[in-house]
């Protein structure tokens, strides 16, 4: 989902690289009101995680494989700010190291896979929870519907971002990515489900942590 | 573990390699501006990107093809909107498919926004798999905080940097168990296999990152970084930087021009 540059104009590009500014400077001063400089080195090996555990491919059907994306347990577990800074300092690296996303399109990546993936899997997580309850199971059935929402989410971010430009018809491509994504987001749900449930078993105490 | 994967050749010595970082980045970015917003269908200056790139591979001392092939991460996304061609209704059609049932048409419109795409994206993604493979991330970084980049962003990056190596370390030692131990099974057992190795690597660096803030704090961490000043902006710098500005003004006006 990693947008190279030339997909998208100048006026998508722009849009999205100031709410993005906005949304990093913001979660930059939650964290570092809610956690001090401890966010520095924390946040900084955390964004190392999420990187590390991009490269744990799982199969997927037809002999391909695929990795999760990471913001929504980086937003179940550690809140939805710090999943927006952790996100977007992954996808700083991987656009500079790797190539993957253009540096002009970084705006956009950080916005989907940063900003609407980790709010809209933390809103989905906290729903679920209100709704279901604070059973283990009501934990890892929220955990999943919000890891799944994060890339369905993400996803039509990107379609509606590719509409705009004039790369591909509106019609087309935003259902083209829904039905891919949402297929493709069972894998991160039920990874992301996997991960819940030996840290609930492990480390309950982690997941009563205030979150930022 | 060697990690080569991670910028390969940035360690070269080249003209290309021993400018400052912060010349390599300006130059890299305003290439990109210009690819981006060079008028649709222009053939001649596109052609003329591709060969000042090719001056900087040859000055560069990487080898061609370890770009090109790193070049190629934006294939799954081409496709992606090459698939979607067809669909793009209106203006003269330029070719169709009878598949089936399915009378597929391509418009001419559908195909220039494809190749003016795909040549933007190329060109775009050459130049900052350059700027990869002749910059150390981490004077890359020196670049960027020098260059008025958020600190605190350029601190949480180096710190990412640093633990990038000892955590795909652990990651490449829980792949080997696992593949020592199994060959295959059933999907659902691999996910949660998958799940499992995810979540003993978040909680180790869950704690490490615990341990290395008490060893920060026990060494006299305020939130600050302080850093000897290494980077040298010289002549070189400023030429190169100023010479592929002026090349992609001539390049531009080449191109309104004729």
């Amino acid at each position: 989902m990693h947008i190279p540059d030339g997909f998208l104009n100048a006026a998508t590009m722009a849009t999205t690289y100031v709410i993005s500014t906005g949304g990093v400077a913001n979660a930059v001063r939650v964290a570092n009101k809610k956690l001090g400089d401890k966010h520095i080195p924390m946040m900084g090996i955390l964004a190392a995680f999420i990187f590390a555990a991009q490269m744990l491919n799982f199969p997927v059907a037809g002999g391909t494989s695929g990795h999760i994306i990471g913001a929504a347990l980086a937003a179940i577990l550690l809140g939805p700010w710090a999943a927006v800074l952790i996100m977007s300092v992954v996808l700083i690296a991987q656009s500079l190291i790797f190539q993957d996303g253009g540096l002009l399109a970084l705006g956009a990546n950080i916005f989907n896979m940063g900003i609407i993936a980790s709010f809209g899997a933390y809103l989905l997580y906290r729903l679920l929870g209100s709704l279901l309850g604070d059973s283990r199971r009501a934990r890892l059935t929220a955990g999943f519907v919000a890891a799944w929402g994060s890339v369905f989410l993400a996803a039509i971010a990107c379609a509606l971002e590719l509409a705009i430009s004039g790369t591909s018809p509106l019609a087309v491509v935003l259902p083209a990515m829904a039905g891919v994504y949402a297929f493709i987001g069972i894998g991160e749900g039920l990874v992301t489900t996997a991960v819940l449930s030996l840290v609930l078993a492990t480390r309950a105490d982690l997941l009563s942590l205030q979150r930022i | 573990m060697k990690h080569s994967f991670l910028d390969q050749y940035s360690d070269r010595d080249s003209p290309l390699h021993r400018l400052d970082p912060r010349s390599k980045l300006v130059a890299t970015l305003a290439f990109i501006i210009a690819v981006v917003l060079t008028p649709v269908d222009s053939w001649p200056a596109y052609g003329m990107y591709l060969v000042l790139l090719a001056v900087l591979i040859v000055l560069s001392r990487v080898p061609p093809l370890y770009i090109l092939r790193r070049s190629l991460v934006i294939v799954p996304f081409v496709l992606l909107v090459a698939v979607l061609i067809p669909f793009f209704k209106g203006g003269e059609v330029a070719g169709s498919y009878n598949i089936g049932m399915w009378n597929i048409s391509v418009s001419q419109s559908g195909l220039q926004i494809f190749w003016n795409i795909l040549a933007r994206a190329w060109l775009s993604i050459i130049s900052l798999s350059i700027l990869a493979a002749t910059t150390r991330f981490a004077s890359l970084l020196e670049g960027l905080e020098r260059l008025r980049f958020p600190r605190v962003l350029v601190m949480l990056l180096s710190f990412m940097y640093r633990y990038i190596f000892i955590l795909t370390d652990e990651v490449m030692r829980m792949k080997q168990a696992r593949d020592s131990r199994s060959f295959g099974g059933k999907w659902r057992w691999q996910i949660k296999t998958v799940g499992n190795m995810v979540g003993t690597l978040f909680l180790r660096s869950y704690e490490r990152g615990e341990r290395v803030y008490a060893a920060m704090v026990a060494r006299g961490f305020d939130g600050h970084s302080r850093t000897l000043e290494r980077l040298r902006f010289g002549r070189r710098d400023a030429l190169f930087a100023a010479g592929l500005s002026l090349a992609l003004v001539a390049i531009n006006l080449f191109n309104l021009l004729y």
